[in-house]
């Protein structure tokens, strides 16, 4: 442990990976604010990868490696907040559910805006219920409520805002690390016979 | 071109007007006579010359370049557009000129061979870079999922055209190579060396961008997959059974990202000797102007240091040149120390120098060579008039230059 940061050779962007992804965001490799596909192409090197995981394991962090995105685990940290995470994905099922229910739906790379997600809730009294019943948001209008989902999302990384004046968002590859969480959930067998569809299926 | 030009003719005429030309090139699509003539770089006269070489041309106020220049250019620079439909062009071509060559053995059937196997050569390459880069710029950036999937799929056909056109390629130069080897070519021996190699390593390629178009689209699929799942889950979710029927609980605590272990993101205590820095000056204010703190706003930046500072030090220094003032007022005898220094003239590099400096002067002295002067600890008085036009009255001690005797008198006593 008694090495120096110039033993391990590290790229010239190390402070600026660790900047973002130490609080917790991912870097994506179609991101493109604050030359975020650079930082990606720099991790990804396996030179760079090899030297930057040395040398964040020892203050124990963990670069972990999606598809297409990057992003920090802690070392032999017991994960806590069980009950503020479950809230948080509670939450994401719900807007994932309505995401998933748009006419067209959002996938990596895909572009939209929060107007063009609320005029399809608008006109479809199924996502609008949907869009309403999602719990947390304050705010009154379909539009401003799309626009809280966009925010939150950004914040946590799997958006990134394009272009504020058309307040155009982009999905990011990180995005798959939601869509993989959302997948790993196995659904156990219905014995006592509820839904039709869910009956003797373990969905995995 | 029907006219009897030549090269000499055509590569002086682009050299001179090299920057007309370039223009041309880099707004190949719509130039007008005007744009081009008022650009000042071309005279009507050069313009009329560039065409009657048939180097550009005019339609409907329109200029364009030949197109044969344009395609010179975009074959060297290796930027033009290029789709497999060329490489099936050159194939035809290059049999076409097989059969001639067999035919005869002219060396000119023999140039337009080479020329067809350089080409198919680096258009096969380029064609494959393209398709490399189409296909993950598709699935990284193509917004709408279905538009998405389609492309995908036309470029997996385009990869199946491009092999097709390597297995071809391959064909034809086996067929032909009893052919070749007679010509006892060494150029087109190595022209079909690196074509082969190419071959071979295009292929490589083309199976690996198989493996990605395929991984991209199982990808989509997935996520399209995993959407329906959503769905489940929120309808198990709204019958209240999420935590029950499923293992969501168990998943959501093995998620690692730190962003949701309540990581806090590291925070280190600022220095304090960073906060008086001009850059610390520009923080503290900022958390002030959030804060509505004042106390931190009072500390200002330092301005700009004027390019003159130097000079200004000198007047510095100048004026606080204190101890030849004392001399000189110890040489003389006539006034007291307050009256001297009213009356004093200043070199003229100091510049005025007011009342109130004279003053602050004058206790300033008094204070720092008590010692050498003669206090006669009497009042006198001075006349003025302040800011204001008052008339004002002032006393001050008398002040003296020491005599030599008093001097002496004064040193024994400070020895005893």
């Amino acid at each position: 442990m008694d090495m120096l940061p110039e033993d391990y050779s590290l790229p010239k962007q190390t402070h600026d990976i660790f900047a973002i992804m130490a609080r917790g965001n991912f870097i994506s490799s179609n991101g493109t604010r604050d030359g975020m596909n650079r930082l990606y192409d720099i991790i990804n090197n396996p030179e760079n990868f090899d030297r930057l995981q040395a040398y964040f394991n020892v203050i124990r962090y963990n670069i972990e490696r999606g598809n297409n995105y990057f992003y920090f685990s802690k070392l032999s940290e017991p994960n806590s907040e069980l009950e503020k995470k479950l809230e948080r994905f509670e939450r994401y099922i719900d807007i994932i559910d309505l995401l998933a229910s748009m006419d067209n739906k959002i996938t990596i790379g895909s572009r939209f805006r929060p107007t063009e997600i609320a005029e399809e809730c608008n006109a479809n009294v199924r996502l609008k219920q949907k869009l309403q019943k999602i719990p947390l948001y304050r705010s009154e209008t379909l539009h401003n409520k799309v626009r809280e989902i966009c925010d939150l999302m950004s914040r946590d990384s799997y958006l990134e805002l394009e272009d504020e004046k058309t307040e155009s968002y982009k999905v990011l590859d990180s995005y798959t690390y939601l869509l993989d969480v959302i997948n790993s959930i196995a659904i156990y067998e219905d014995t006592t016979g509820g839904s039709d569809d869910a009956q003797g299926l373990i969905y995995n | 071109m029907a006219l009897q030009v030549n090269i000499n003719d055509i590569l002086s005429q682009l050299y001179q007007n090299r920057s007309a030309i370039e223009f041309l090139f880099a707004n190949r699509e719509n130039v007008t006579v005007n744009e081009l003539l008022s650009r000042g770089d071309l005279s009507s006269e050069q313009y009329q010359k560039l065409k009657s070489l048939d180097l550009i041309y005019e339609y409907e106020n329109i200029v364009s370049l030949n197109d044969a220049v344009v395609a010179m250019f975009e074959d060297f620079m290796e930027i033009g557009e290029v789709t497999p439909g060329f490489i099936n062009d050159y194939l035809n071509e290059l049999n076409r000129h097989i059969k001639f060559y067999q035919e005869v053995r002219e060396l000119r059937f023999l140039r337009s061979i080479k020329k067809y196997l350089k080409r198919i050569n680096s258009t096969i390459t380029r064609e494959i870079i393209k398709l490399q880069k189409n296909v993950d710029d598709t699935y990284k950036n193509e917004s709408n999922y279905r538009i998405k999937l389609q492309k995908l799929e036309d470029y997996r056909v385009k990869r199946d055209t491009i092999i097709d056109f390597i297995k071809r390629t391959g064909e034809v130069v086996e067929e032909a190579r009893t052919l070749f080897n007679l010509t006892n070519d060494t150029e087109l021996y190595g022209i079909i060396q690196s074509l082969k190699g190419s071959l071979i390593e295009n292929l490589d390629f083309l199976i690996e961008i198989q493996t990605d178009i395929t991984d991209f689209i199982n990808k989509i699929q997935f996520q399209l997959d995993v959407y329906k799942k959503a769905q489940k889950l929120k309808e198990i979710k709204d019958h209240g059974a999420l935590h029950f029927k499923t293992n969501f609980n168990e998943i959501v605590n093995s998620v690692n990202t730190i962003r949701y272990n309540g990581h806090k993101s590291p925070r280190t205590k600022i220095a304090v000797d960073f906060l008086y820095t001009d850059d610390g000056h520009v923080l503290c204010k900022r958390v002030a102007e959030k804060y509505k703190l004042t106390r931190l706003m009072v500390r200002g930046l330092a301005d700009k240091m004027q390019g003159n500072f130097k000079d200004k030090g000198l007047e510095q220094q100048i004026k606080l040149d204190t101890q030849k003032l004392v001399d000189r007022f110890l040489a003389q005898t006539k006034t007291n120390l307050f009256e001297y220094l009213m009356e004093y003239k200043f070199p003229k590099s100091i510049g005025t120098v007011t009342f109130e400096e004279r003053l602050s002067l004058f206790v300033e002295i008094a204070m720092e060579y008590q010692t050498i002067m003669d206090f006669k600890y009497r009042l006198q008085y001075y006349d003025y008039e302040d800011n204001e036009k008052k008339k004002k009255r002032l006393g001050y001690t008398l002040i003296l230059p020491m005599k030599e005797k008093d001097k002496k008198k004064k040193e024994v006593k400070q020895e005893g």
